[in-house]
């Protein structure tokens, strides 16, 4: 059963293996020059550190690697590839080429053929996507030292939850394989399925993990931060994920932009700066965020939610085997 | 019969896929030791009754018993006893013929390399080839090979000469009666040609629209059977019940009748009946009434 697992996959199997390999290697050397840049820590260069040299490393990083981020974001469909591939022709291409009949009538029960599929390709789907997450992390220091991990670009990169979204393609490609009897519409649908249960997790329900935390403090005069399309009000860790920002008035009550583009109006009639004019009204800027320590605890929460849909799929698939109602 | 003489057991066995009955309520026992002949047209349930002796389907109603066991329990135990060549013989086509022995070995506790090199020696199909690009008929002996690998004691193919030219449906037929001779496996067959049959098969199971139509020993059956042909009649003779078909031409009536042979009425002569007529017969014949139609 082992050697028929890898003797049918190991086309995909090294394909995949190599695409990570190079993936890694481009991260590697990259990494490498941008690393450079900070030869004594990027820590010192944080948060708006004035620290020697500093700026001209961030001049540099921001010249030299200022596409990491787009580049990064292509590495988001690498789990989805890894997942995908493995879990497509598992079942699709067995019910395609009629070869089913061939596996299941050998003296191995298909519900063991199953499981042993499943696992081996199931692993090496979580392996590689661990092995590009862990490159990606170490690429990524830098950046998250100075930037924090809740960005798309580090939190859907790094930690566990690349691996959960490689395992949910490949439930999700094996379940459409069985369902749809064809390799390439079981890709197109997991394809499909993918990118909608990533960005609505992603938009909409990541940042309710938690309650996030408020900050409120009075708009004090001659402040720089204060705009009419919002305070840039700082937390006190640049590395929080900062969800959004606003006036309240000093009974607590959120300003709306009308009611801030107004006042500012009225300061501009009054000669006064904005930040002036806020205070005097006793407006608050306030700050809604979650703080960079939560982010394990919303990389396990997520990884869960991916990890449940997963099983839900492969039940779909043990289903589909056991009763081969097709 | 005692369970040892009986190979596979269904009682009102049944599957249905959404809408449609592909096997309807098949009640039938299939003797062991003998080369059984599933005749019937396409779409008769012949390769869902293969498929649910095998175990690669589920039943919707009813059950059925191979080799004592049961099939659906899918157990490597009733997997080992059972050899299985799908229509069409699929095989894995990136596998070399080698690899093919090796995947037998790989998934069967007992599986006899040794014959499927040596008939792979004999019928000169290289080891180093792959499945994909040896011929349909070489196809079909490698899937043959394969599953008599496992010494199976019942030998399921569905309709495993359909796609071969003559040269290699003789050749087929050489290597599974060969088998046969040596190993004693139960062979049962789909075909919906019958002829090919004729030379090979002692038993009948007859399929027509998802029913069985007709089972028995097929020497039985040729002596239980005759043609009776005389004058025309308009009216159907009365003891319908032996009459299996009637047909008319301008002058002669001919009657199959499966009455065990006896006196024949004056002016009417007795004919045997041939195997391909008998099914024909057995096969224009509407299917009768369904259970729950007799019981209302």
């Amino acid at each position: 059963m082992t050697w028929l697992t890898w003797r049918q996959h190991r086309a995909e199997a090294t394909v995949l293996a190599l695409l990570v390999a190079v993936a890694a290697a481009v991260l590697l050397l990259l990494g490498t020059s941008m690393h450079g840049l900070f030869p004594h820590g990027v820590a010192r260069c944080a948060g708006g550190s004035v620290a020697e040299g500093c700026a001209v490393a961030l001049q540099r990083l921001w010249e030299e690697h200022g596409y990491a981020s787009k580049m990064l974001s292509l590495f988001n469909l690498l789990p989805f590839v890894i997942g995908a591939f493995l879990g497509a022709p598992l079942l699709a291409r067995e019910l395609e080429t009629g070869t089913w009949q061939l596996a299941w009538t050998q003296s191995v029960p298909r519900m063991r053929w199953l499981a042993v599929k499943l696992a081996a390709l199931g692993s090496l789907a979580v392996v590689l996507t661990l092995a590009l997450s862990a490159v990606v992390t170490w690429y990524r220091h830098p950046l998250d030292v100075l930037d924090g991990r809740f960005t798309a670009d580090a939190f859907d990169l790094e930690g566990v939850v690349p691996a959960a979204y490689a395992l949910f393609a490949f439930a999700f490609a094996a379940a459409a394989g069985v369902l749809l009897r064809r390799s390439l519409p079981a890709l197109a649908a997991a394809l499909a399925a993918f990118l909608a249960v990533r960005v609505a997790v992603a938009g909409a329900l990541r940042p309710y993990y938690a309650s996030p935390q408020t900050l409120a403090n009075p708009v004090t005069a001659g402040d720089t931060t204060v705009d009419v399309g919002g305070p840039r009000t700082s937390t006190g860790n640049h590395l929080d994920w900062i969800l959004a920002t606003g006036y309240s008035d000093a009974a607590g009550r959120r300003l709306g932009l009308a009611e801030v583009y107004h006042m500012d109006q009225d300061a501009r009639r009054s000669g006064l700066d904005l930040a002036t004019h806020l205070r005097d009204r006793g407006v608050l800027q306030w700050v809604e965020f979650h703080p960079a320590e939560r982010f394990w605890t919303f990389q396990l929460i997520e990884a869960a939610l991916f990890l449940s849909l997963t099983a839900a799929l492969l039940m779909v698939v043990v289903w589909r085997v056991r009763r081969r109602a097709l | 019969m005692t369970a040892t003489d009986i190979a596979l057991t269904a009682e009102g066995l049944s599957k249905r896929y959404r809408r449609t009955w592909a096997l309807r309520d098949c009640t039938l026992e299939v003797p062991a030791g003998r080369v059984i002949a599933l005749i019937g047209p396409n779409g008769a349930g012949k390769s869902t009754l293969l498929r649910l002796s095998a175990g690669l389907l589920a039943p919707t109603a009813g059950t059925v018993r191979v080799l004592g066991e049961d099939p659906t329990a899918n157990t490597p135990q009733v997997l080992a006893r059972i050899g299985f060549l799908a229509q069409d013989h699929p095989l894995f086509k990136h596998f070399t013929v080698a690899e093919l022995i090796r995947f037998g070995r790989s998934c069967n506790r007992r599986f006899d390399r040794h014959l499927v090199e040596t008939r792979m020696a004999e019928l000169g199909i290289p080891l180093d080839r792959r499945a994909g690009a040896l011929s349909g008929g070489q196809q079909a002996q490698v899937a043959l090979a394969l599953a008599l690998a496992k010494h199976p004691a019942l030998l399921l193919l569905d309709e495993p000469m359909a796609a071969l030219d003559p040269v290699a449906r003789l050749e087929f037929l050489q290597v599974l009666m060969g088998a046969v001779a040596v190993d004693g496996v139960t062979v049962l067959f789909s075909s919906h040609a019958v002829p090919e049959l004729e030379r090979v098969c002692d038993h009948l199971v007859v399929l027509n629209g998802s029913r069985v139509a007709l089972t028995g020993d097929i020497e039985t059956l040729l002596a239980e059977h005759r043609l009776l042909v005389g004058p025309r009649v308009s009216a159907e003779p009365e003891s319908s019940a032996t009459i299996v078909s009637a047909t008319h031409s301008d002058r002669h009536t001919t009657l199959l009748v499966r009455d065990g042979g006896g006196p024949t009425a004056p002016g009417w002569q007795a004919n045997p009946v041939g195997l391909e007529e008998l099914v024909l017969a057995y096969l224009r014949r509407t299917p009768a009434p369904t259970a729950e139609a007799v019981a209302a």
